[in-house]
């Protein structure tokens, strides 16, 4: 290796060193949606649990595009990463779960996906049809972006 | 029946809810054999599942008692199982919540099949409105700014500070103690897998009874103050003309006058007399913010006071 090259390689290392360190954020929340765009309402590419690292690519409007350890892209509230390394955690319902549940990557990333609302409503006689109902009739996406571009004002046209 | 309003002033939202007792049975009313259901089953707990258990409280924890909370509100009320009207409500609703200070909280909308003045936010992002309080309305603008004053609640996590001041209390008081030192406890519910099978959490039983009687008790007045504060901004922030608040405060107001929803809103002003003071705070935030934005009436007219869907499953 010529001195230039040596040069050249420490010069790159002072460099990105640095900016590696700035890209990279931590899963700050117990579990956290990686959404195709900027808004709850779009798909979630992937879901992340607390210390999960996240690179990132670019920040909008308190979101922030970024690129997962499975090579995923997507985008994070930026106020749910945190720029040091975070510690895993795990939810206290979650925690109460049977082994399977409460060790279980899986199972932290999807939260407790209504088992225990579940069984609190079976106790106390309750209907959980109610929120099964009102979870699987909201507006998707494209639903979303049409009314959003439409004023809804008999003129029509974009806000 | 409900015997009482607790109107909103959440919309100060203007929620009136009368009575007291719900079909699922007065939560408030059973404490003693909660907390003495939560020891029988705490001493069932294995010891090899002991976990120490937080005053704190992460948003998935907040998202399941949100679904607690919806399950009772379902059945003290009957839910309005139209998907047009509830997934406009939505439309509106998620408008406006993607201009909150959750906007990465997934939220969820549903209507309620009663003439009751009323709306409520659940934990988790979980809001609900009544149908007598669409009826109350004339456009799009009122629909979100009540909308958005739910959504401030949650936003502002108003339930969050409630149940987590619970689940302090229950440490220092004892109640359910053994339950929170051991961890939530758990007992399997119906057959099935165990990442399936409904599950029987004391702990989640004890925070969900709690977050549903404050749900209907409503929050503070400071509480209701601030959401009234940031729901007018998400408000405006959607695009919407943010007199929307003031509007069906006014709407509320006038109910009292006319003989058939006197009585609503007779109860309304009775518990929660500061409807005058928080149109005045409304006249004066509304000085602070640009005039203008959509009202929608049109389109309020044709999706919010067409004729009920037929049930959809």
């Amino acid at each position: 290796m010529t001195r230039t090259t040596i040069a050249i390689s420490v010069l790159l290392g002072v460099v990105t060193a640095p900016l590696a360190a700035e890209t990279t954020r931590w899963v700050e929340r117990t579990k956290v949606d990686v959404r195709a765009g900027r808004g709850s309402y779009y798909e979630i590419v992937e879901t992340l649990v607390k210390g999960d690292p996240v690179d990132i690519l670019k920040a909008e409007e308190k979101w922030v595009s970024v690129r997962t350890q499975a090579a995923k892209t997507g985008w994070i509230y930026e106020a749910a990463l945190k720029a040091a390394p975070v510690p895993p955690g795990s939810s206290d319902f979650l925690k109460s779960a049977p082994g399977d549940i409460s060790t279980s990557r899986t199972a932290a990333s999807q939260g407790a996906k209504g088992i225990y609302a579940q069984g609190y409503a079976r106790q106390r006689g309750y209907d959980y049809g109610v929120v099964t109902w009102i979870e699987t009739h909201q507006p998707d996406r494209s639903q979303m972006e049409a009314f959003l571009q439409d004023s809804g004002e008999p003129s029509g046209g974009a806000r | 029946m409900m015997a009482r309003v607790f109107a909103v002033t959440a919309v100060g939202v203007g929620l009136v809810v009368l009575g007291c007792q719900s079909r699922g049975g007065d939560v408030s009313g059973v404490g003693n054999s909660i907390i003495s259901g939560v020891r029988q089953t705490v001493n069932r707990i294995n010891p090899d599942d002991v976990r120490g258990a937080t005053t704190e409280l992460d948003e998935p924890e907040e998202i399941e008692l949100g679904r607690a909370v919806s399950s009772a509100l379902g059945s003290r009320y009957k839910l309005l199982r139209d998907d047009p009207l509830t997934r406009y409500v939505a439309l509106v609703g998620n408008a406006v919540a993607q201009q909150s200070d959750r906007p990465d909280l997934r939220y969820y909308f549903g209507v309620l099949d009663t003439t009751e003045v009323n709306a409520f936010a659940a934990p988790g992002g979980y809001v609900f409105i009544t149908r007598g309080t669409l009826l109350l309305m004339r456009d799009e603008a009122t629909l979100a700014a009540v909308l958005a004053h739910e959504i401030g609640h949650i936003a502002l996590r108003h339930h969050v500070e409630t149940i987590k001041t619970e689940k302090q209390a229950a440490l220092t008081k004892g109640i359910g103690a053994s339950a929170l030192r051991v961890g939530s406890g758990y007992i399997r519910g119906a057959a099935g897998s165990a990442a399936t099978a409904p599950l029987h959490s004391p702990l989640m039983n004890v925070l969900a009874d709690g977050a549903f009687n404050a749900v209907l008790k409503g929050f503070s007045r400071a509480e209701e103050e601030q959401a009234d504060a940031v729901g007018v901004k998400y408000t405006a922030r959607a695009g919407y003309d943010p007199a929307g608040l003031r509007d069906f405060l006014r709407a509320v107001e006038d109910g009292g006058k006319q003989p058939a929803k006197s009585g609503f809103v007779a109860k309304f002003t009775a518990t929660h007399p500061g409807t005058d003071e928080r149109l005045r705070d409304q006249d004066n935030q509304l000085k602070t913010m640009p005039a203008g934005g959509r009202r929608a009436a049109t389109r309020f007219e044709q999706r919010a006071m067409k004729p009920p869907s037929p049930p959809a499953r």
